[in-house]
This record gives structure tokens, C-alpha cells and sequence, in this order.
């Protein structure tokens, strides 16, 4: 089986402050990896980390066979390395719209996707509406939208590149219980997409039962598989 | 456990570690050590920060480069035509200033005399210098307080999930717009004050506004042309480059933005001075004294 993710005794620091030391593990193409644990142990470092936009203290982490450079991002797509990242935070641009948003990138790839700017267009509005996401809302700043429509937009974002690596941090946090089951489902369909790659960090225990994916837990620096 | 066990030791939940940032004491040359480090540790990611904007433009990519060049005419706009009204009022002042100036110290001068001030002072170091400090103070900061802010939201991290790379997308279009506004802006600003410098020239000093051309065309030489675009790109880069880099060095604090776009509008005015001395110091070692 082609070997999605890799982490090669990877280690972290801030400052003088160990989160990880060795850690090693592997996912395979399509592979899921969700990972638990308190508040402030670093998941969303760990993820941050397999995700290649912060680099290991020590260490290697690859991609697909490719190691992430967080400067040079755009030649891990052309390597056919497609990531999508759902921020704890949302992460939008505040200076563009909630389709500018999901554009932007369709636009910078439009040549390795393929996409001409109608299909750019079509697709994002697309994105969006499979997303819940009110048509009013679409050129609406992120300042101007709900906690729970600026996740969908970045979730919108996120899979509108068609990613083979999908990164969530905290998915269902600060969400209402109509979009946590939109989040679900949408989850799901990726858990058993075998061309996507997910690794989602969690504190709920509600979706990692609608997941059924056996959690990973991360304490003291470690990822130990829960039985 | 007893009420005499110490609490069981756990893992800090802060992002950073609240230890390092009270330093252990060092002795004299250990302080040294210790500034020597942190100079080459800084100047390297600086130019760093230049170097990897410079190389971006060679990144594949057409539909990139589409994108970045929106991004680009957009900063062109901000940082140099919306800064036109501010350069005329300026650039006017400063052009009557240089005459009242004139005729206090040379009453009666010709339009020779005032076309070699003119060319001296305003051509040479006052346009250059006042555009640059202008587009510093106007788009520089607003540069660096911009980024700093997406730095905080998690807006560049963004941008390199979705595959795009900062420095081609947020440093190259903010380097490209400020080189060419500040040299757009300096060609401005000196139209404006010469034009100033004619009209109350006339007034004030007596030649008439083609004597002065006359004399500003005897003044200047092919020189001039290299130093004014050397002045102007080197003193946009500046400003850009500058403004990027602390903007970027922000991390993850709201309160860090402010303190790094203070340090950029110092080191970029500081940075601008010094290019602009040496550049003039070059100047007139190769081409000779202004007044002869």
C-alpha cells in the first residue's frame, strides 16, 4: 500500500519546551488518523506539523513521499500533494469574501488543476452550496459571518482543491448541532474515500464515535493508539 | 498522596515556554556573544526575506503569476496612487521652501543659481528621500501592521495549506509595488516642486519660470538619471522589503504587531538615510561638487 504519511523521529520545540521527542508513525494512502487529547498537549502542533506548515525541530516528515517546505508550499501541489486544512480558528483571508476565499486558491492552481475561470467559479459556488453555506452569504467578508458558516467556508476551502491530504483541527468545536451533523456526514464520506488521507485532532467524543476510526492519544509528547 | 506531596508535574499549556524569556545572566563577553548571535541570526533571515521574494519570481506557475500580478496592481494602487494627493502638498511646500530659502541666502539670484539649487537639493536628495520617507510612513506601516495581523489570524499559515507560496504572494507584489511607486511618486514629487520652485521663483527671486529650466537643464548631468533610479529603487526596496519582514516576524500575539511595525517604520526611515547618504557620497566623489 503507498504510504500517505510519514513521520520520521519527528521532534518539537518553543524555546526549551519539548511537545514532541522521536515521534514516528505512518498512515498509508487514505489511510485516517484522529488523534484525542487535554487541552494544550499540542494536537493542533501535531497536526500542523504532518501537515508540513511547521517545521520539525528534528526530524522528517513527508508527504506522499515528498518532504513539505513551508516556504515553497506550491511545489508540494505540483507533486501532486493536494492538502486541505480546517483551522481551529477558520484561518480565512479577512480581505476577501467567502467565495474569494474558496477562489483563491482554485485561481493560483488554475493551470496544474486545469480549471478555466468559469469552472473556477462554478466549483466554488458549488463548494459552498453542498456546504450550507446562504448564497447571501457569498460575498460577505469573514468578519460579517457566523462562527458556523465561516468554518463551512473554510471547510468550502479546504475541498474545493480536491485534497488527498485533509487536516482538521477541532471540527465540530463552537458549532451548532445542524452543522456538526453537516460536518459529520461530510467527514465520513471522506473517512472512506480511499484517495483521501484524513487526520483530524478532536476533544469530542461525539465524533470520534460517528468516525469510528480507534483514536489516537497524544500525552506528554506521545501518540499512543487507545483500545 | 499526602497534603505534604508536591502537586504532580505537569506539561506547560502555553505555546511557548514563559522560562526563556527570562535569560540567564551572562558576563561582558558572554553579552557580546550573545548580541553577536542574534545580529547574524536576524540579518540572515532578513535578507532571507529578500532573498526568497527574489527567487519566487522564478517559481513556475502561470496562473500564479496571474494572480500575484492582481495582488500587485492592487498595492500599486494603495502605496502609490492613493499617495499622489499627500506628494503634491508636499512636494509644493517643499519647492517654495527651497526659493524663500534661496532668496534669504542669495537675494537677487539668477535661474542658473536657482537651477543648480534646485537640481542639488531637490532632484537629488529631497525627492528621493521625502517619497521614501512618505510611502514609509503611508504604506510601510501599513504593510507590516497588515501582515502582522494575518501572521495572528492564521491567515498566512492558511495561504501555505492551500499551496501558495508568501513570499511570491505577499512579498514579491508589496517589494514590485513599492519600487515602482516610490520611483513614480519621486518623478512626481519633483515636477511639483520644480513647478513650485518657478512660480514663486518668479515672484520672489525674479527669473523667469525658462530661465530656470535653462538652468536646471545645464545643472543636470546623465549622472543625475542613474542616481535618481538608483536612489528610487534601492529606497523602494527598502521600504518594501523592510515593511514585509517585520510584518512576518510577528508570531502569534496581538500585542507583537504594533511593537514590529514600530520597529519597521524605524528601520526602514534608518535604512533609507543611510542608502541615500551613501549613494550621494558616491555621487559627488565621481561627478564633483554641485555649486562650481
Amino acid at each position: 500500500m503507498k504510504l500517505g504519511l510519514e513521520l520520521d523521529h519527528v521532534s518539537f520545540r518553543y524555546g526549551d519546551l519539548w511537545v514532541f521527542r522521536e515521534l514516528t508513525h505512518t498512515l498509508p494512502m487514505g489511510g485516517n488518523l484522529v488523534v484525542i487529547g487535554e487541552n494544550g498537549v499540542g494536537k493542533s502542533t501535531l497536526l500542523y506539523l504532518c501537515a508540513g506548515l511547521t517545521q520539525a525541530s528534528t526530524g522528517n516528515v513527508y508527504l506522499s513521499g515528498h518532504a513539505p517546505n513551508p516556504t515553497r508550499p506550491s511545489e508540494l501541489f505540483r507533486n501532486g500533494v493536494r492538502r486541505g486544512f480546517v483551522f481551529y480558528a477558520g484561518g480565512l483571508l479577512s480581505n476577501a469574501t467567502a467565495l474569494g476565499n474558496v477562489t483563491l486558491a482554485l485561481r493560483y492552481h488554475a493551470d496544474v488543476l486545469g480549471l478555466s475561470e468559469s469552472q473556477i467559479d462554478r466549483r466554488a459556488r458549488d463548494q459552498l452550496t453542498e456546504l450550507r453555506v446562504a448564497q447571501t452569504d457569498f460575498h460577505a467578508l469573514p468578519a460579517h459571518l457566523s462562527v458556523g458558516v465561516r468554518r463551512r467556508v473554510s471547510l468550502a476551502r479546504a475541498l474545493a482543491l480536491t485534497p488527498n491530504f485533509l487536516f482538521l483541527d477541532d471540527p465540530d468545536s463552537n458549532l451548532d448541532t445542524q452543522t456538526k451533523h453537516l460536518v459529520y456526514e461530510l467527514l465520513e464520506q471522506k473517512r472512506d474515500d480511499p484517495a483521501v488521507t484524513l487526520l483530524v485532532t478532536t476533544t469530542s467524543p461525539e465524533l470520534v464515535e460517528r468516525l469510528g476510526v480507534p483514536p489516537h492519544e497524544l500525552a506528554h509528547g506521545y501518540l499512543m493508539a487507545r483500545i | 498522596m499526602t497534603s505534604q506531596d508536591p502537586l504532580p508535574a505537569r506539561r506547560s499549556t502555553l505555546p511557548y515556554n514563559p522560562r526563556s524569556e527570562y535569560r540567564r545572566r551572562a558576563g561582558f563577553l558572554g553579552s557580546i556573544g550573545r548580541g553577536a548571535i542574534a545580529w547574524v541570526y536576524g540579518a540572515s533571515a532578513l535578507f532571507g526575506t529578500l532573498g526568497l521574494a527574489l527567487t519566487s519570481f522564478a517559481t513556475p506557475g502561470r496562473a500564479a503569476a496571474r494572480t500575484v500580478r492582481a495582488v500587485t496592481l492592487s498595492q500599486i494602487l494603495f502605496t502609490g496612487v492613493q499617495a499622489v494627493s499627500l506628494v503634491s502638498v508636499i512636494g509644493l511646500l517643499i519647492g517654495a521652501t527651497i526659493v524663500i530659502q534661496t532668496s534669504l541666502m542669495v537675494p537677487g539670484a539668477d535661474g542658473d543659481l536657482l537651477g543648480k539649487i534646485v537640481v542639488a537639493v531637490v532632484l537629488r536628495e529631497l525627492s528621493p528621500l521625502i517619497t521614501a520617507i512618505i510611502v514609509a510612513g503611508r504604506s510601510g506601516t501599513a504593510i507590516a501592521t497588515e501582515l502582522g495581523n494575518m501572521k495572528v489570524s492564521g491567515e498566512i499559515l492558511a495561504l501555505t495549506s492551500l499551496g501558495i507560496d508568501t513570499p511570491r504572494f505577499i512579498v514579491w507584489p508589496r517589494l514590485v509595488a513599492s519600487v515602482l511607486s516610490v520611483v513614480a511618486l519621486m518623478v512626481y514629487f519633483s515636477f511639483v516642486a520644480v513647478m513650485a520652485s518657478a512660480v514663486l521663483g518668479q515672484a520672489v527671486l525674479g527669473p523667469s519660470p525658462a530661465e530656470l529650466r535653462s538652468g536646471i537643464a545645464r545643472a543636470l548631468t546623465l549622472h543625475d538619471l542613474v542616481l535618481f533610479v538608483a536612489k528610487g529603487v534601492g529606497l523602494g526596496t527598502i521600504v518594501g522589503w523592510i515593511a514585509c519582514h517585520y510584518g512576518l516576524l510577528v508570531k502569534s500575539s496581538p500585542t507583537e504587531v504594533p511593537k514590529q511595525a514600530s520597529a519597521a517604520v524605524v528601520r526602514m526611515l534608518l535604512g533609507a538615510v543611510m542608502y541615500d547618504f551613501a549613494l550621494t557620497v558616491v555621487f559627488y566623489w565621481l561627478v564633483g561638487p554641485p555649486l562650481r
